[in-house]
């Protein structure tokens, strides 16, 4: 059996336990009774485990396009998840929709409320964290901060996950230690290198409120896309929705258009702004402090690497620009020799010829050569011209 | 109660069929092979640094126009989206129009090119191509064709070396920054662009995918993929949605200083219609008194039509020519319908202001 056939045994074996499960879970939204497997199985996740499964043996650039096939298709299947489970027995589609819709609001109510009130209260879960209505979600509501956080590890030679480690949750917020201890006036022998530590720390808190801050936001869009998209339901009595893709295309197009509003205000050219400098502002506070450490070890830094570079170009533009200047000199010099060459065959040319000779249409070589010469020594000028001009 | 009529087995039928999708799908995906973009055959005439200088092979059946066209594409992205495959391919409709094509692939910058500057960019290598195809051809002057960015830097290149330009063609190309509707504008007003460059040297490709991704996240980061199950099974057509794939993530490092003052000067000042842009020279777009074939998209969120409308009565040419695209960014070069009536077009307007044979 190849390779292949063997995913696609497993993968018809793995489908076959998911479908019994959750066709009983069917039969417990029409009133039976939901198995030990339903009620241990999700949908989306078994999806997950297969593809885990045979991953390790796809070509890289089929799994990575595989990968973005299977976070999209989590949202898809929370949604369908929800629809069948969302209030229990006896609970139809519609109802159970509504009630995971109310859930999501009740998530999403802290943070709108947050975002207006920074910073939130302790205690607070994010949106992307477990809370029921919101399990599986963090591919769809996430979205641009969770692209924001893979696009952060491509320019930060740290982890997503170490920019987030000072939080303000607990009874003792690690914040307030922060602090306290950025409080602390730097002395001594290593003053300098204390005070970079305590920038840095300063920058890192100062990128956490500015992630916060946006992501606070983001809660609040989600609040309003949820409202959007049961208004957007609603306005559609009479023509009811009729299948799980044609709900889900709705649930896109009513986030993308609440999104698209969000973003264009005010509001958002801050949080984006703020957002992007403090981080920024953490790295270059970060680049510095390994520029110290490779200077104590005798290694080139990126500020030295960074002048150099600069040099290297304004030695190149230097080198340009005498190029361009040699042309145009040995364009003149073509120039002067070839008016001399046509000098030369014209102090070469015999006495002036009969007027009868002078008359006839025959050249002799030296006229031919002056004549050419003229020419060419028109071309050659304009020539020179634009290389002056360049 | 909600209006939803969808059973319970029927959610159960779609993600069967869901599954079923994905799991054949692996197997396509397993089989599709190498991608290959850029089809035209073409060789480099030209090459300095990491850029490129392509001309098109003409087709031995045909004598094409005497004055070459040169296209100037963006340094954000890869120029191979004019030639993405046979019968998606601006290059070839030209060809197929009777033009010359010549192209300036910019290569990949690296942190070694983190100093290039506008300047560079266009006095330099841009002006050095244009030199190269000029003396090719025993001409003044030749055509331009400039995409998007490298629409902007034709402009531009026009407004400083008019006695070079013959014709210049504009494909979506913003001139005004700032227009109301300009989503990357407004996101980039409170940017630090000085704290940007001088802390990452050149800018990541993967920030400006973040950023264009971001333009419209949920189309394009999650309901893209699940259209693309439904074409799974199509072997062209996942080959398709792959090139398409390829070419938005083959993204090149933005060289920092280019980066800088492209952000400052057009984005955050607008320097290109308000005045006082200087690329070497002041930028007057008075001096561009060639021909002018100015064409946008109707649908483009990128650069919003009013973005490049703004030529009309900036320039100092008597002969300007608008024609719009009802399509998006891409779509004006990829959609059949963009090659059937947009290169035809532009061919068709050049040969009008041809020398005559």
């Amino acid at each position: 059996m190849s390779q292949t056939d063997d995913w696609m045994a497993g993968w018809i074996k793995a489908q076959q336990g998911y479908w019994r499960a959750w066709e009983d879970m069917a039969r417990q939204a029409a009133g039976g009774k939901v198995s030990e497997d339903a009620q241990r199985q999700r949908l989306g996740e078994g999806l997950d485990h297969w593809w885990k499964a045979v991953s390790a043996f796809a070509p890289a650039d089929g799994r990575a396009m595989f990968d973005k096939l299977m976070q999209a298709g989590q949202g898809y299947f929370v949604l369908a998840e929800h629809m069948l489970t969302g209030g229990g027995q006896d609970t139809k589609p519609a109802d159970a929709l509504e009630q995971w819709l109310d859930g999501l609001r009740k998530t999403w109510e802290p943070w709108s409320a947050a975002a207006s009130a920074w910073p939130p209260a302790h205690g607070m879960a994010t949106p992307g964290q477990r809370d029921a209505p919101m399990q599986g979600m963090a591919t769809f509501w996430d979205l641009p901060m969770d692209t924001w956080n893979r696009m952060l590890a491509t320019v930060m030679p740290l982890p997503g996950d170490f920019t987030q480690a000072f939080h303000g949750n607990g009874e003792h917020p690690l914040r307030d230690q922060v602090n306290r201890f950025l409080s602390i006036p730097t002395v001594g022998y290593t003053r300098e290198a204390q005070e970079q530590a305590q920038q840095l720390a300063r920058r890192q808190l100062d990128y956490l409120a500015a992630s916060q801050a946006y992501q606070a936001a983001f809660g609040k869009l989600g609040l309003q896309s949820v409202d959007a998209f049961r208004q957007a339901l609603h306005a559609r009595a009479g023509d009811p929705v009729t299948s799980l893709r044609e709900l889900y295309d709705l649930w896109v197009e009513i986030s993308e258009s609440a999104y698209a509003d969000f973003v264009m205000t005010d509001e958002y050219q801050t949080l984006y702004g703020r957002l992007v400098n403090s981080l920024l502002a953490l790295k270059q506070q970060l680049a510095l402090v390994v520029d110290q450490g490779l200077e104590a070890m005798h290694m080139p830094t990126h500020a030295e690497i960074t002048t150099l570079q600069s040099r290297q170009q304004a030695l190149r533009r230097d080198n340009q620009r005498m190029k361009n200047e040699i042309n145009g000199l040995k364009k003149e010099m073509n120039l002067l020799h070839q008016q001399i060459a046509a000098l030369q065959a014209k102090a070469a040319m015999p006495a002036q010829a009969p007027r009868k000779a002078a008359t006839t249409r025959s050249r002799t070589p030296a006229q031919t050569a002056a004549s050419a010469g003229a020419r060419a020594d028109v071309a050659a000028r304009r020539d020179a011209d634009k290389a002056r001009k360049s | 109660m909600l209006p939803i009529d969808i059973r319970p087995d029927a959610i159960l039928r779609e993600l069967n069929e869901y599954g079923e999708k994905l799991a054949h799908g692996v197997n396509n995906l397993m089989q599709v092979g190498e991608i290959a973009c850029g089809v035209t055959p073409k060789t480099v005439v030209y090459q300095e640094d990491k850029l490129k200088l392509f001309r098109f092979d003409p087709p031995a059946d045909r004598v094409p126009s005497r004055v070459p066209l040169l296209i100037v594409y963006a340094l954000v992205n890869r120029p191979y989206m004019t030639d993405l495959q046979e019968n998606r391919s601006t290059v070839r409709a030209l060809m197929e129009a009777g033009q010359d094509v010549y192209l300036v692939d910019w290569g990949y910058p690296d942190r070694a090119d983190r100093f290039l500057t506008l300047d560079d960019y266009i006095n330099g290598y841009l002006d050095r191509s244009v030199d190269v195809i000029r003396e090719r051809h025993r001409l003044q002057r030749i055509n331009l064709l400039g995409i998007c960015q490298g629409g902007t830097f034709s402009l531009c290149y026009a407004a400083l070396h008019p006695d070079k330009v013959s014709n210049l063609v504009t494909m979506v190309t913003p001139v005004d920054f700032q227009t109301p509707d300009n989503l990357l504008s407004h996101w980039v007003r409170e940017v630090d662009v000085d704290l940007l460059v001088d802390t990452l040297g050149n800018v990541p490709g993967e920030m400006l995918n973040w950023t264009f991704l971001n333009l419209k996240p949920y189309q394009l980061m999650g309901q893209k993929y699940l259209g693309l199950l439904d074409t799974l099974d199509d072997p062209e057509a996942l080959k398709n949605f792959l090139r398409m794939e390829k070419w938005i993530f083959d993204s090149p490092d933005q060289a920092g200083e280019a980066f800088r003052q492209f952000i400052k000067d057009f984005y955050q000042h607008n320097r290109l219609i308000h005045g006082g842009l200087t690329i070497g020279e002041p930028v007057d777009l008075r001096n561009v008194t060639m021909p002018v074939l100015n064409v946008f998209a109707e649908q483009d969120h990128l650069v919003p039509p009013d973005a490049s409308r703004a030529m009309r009565g900036r320039l100092g040419t008597n002969d300007y020519t608008e024609l719009s695209f009802p399509g998006g960014h891409i779509g004006i070069y990829v959609s059949g319908k963009a090659q059937k009536t947009v290169p035809p077009a532009i061919g068709k307007w050049l040969d009008a202001r041809a020398p005559a044979r």
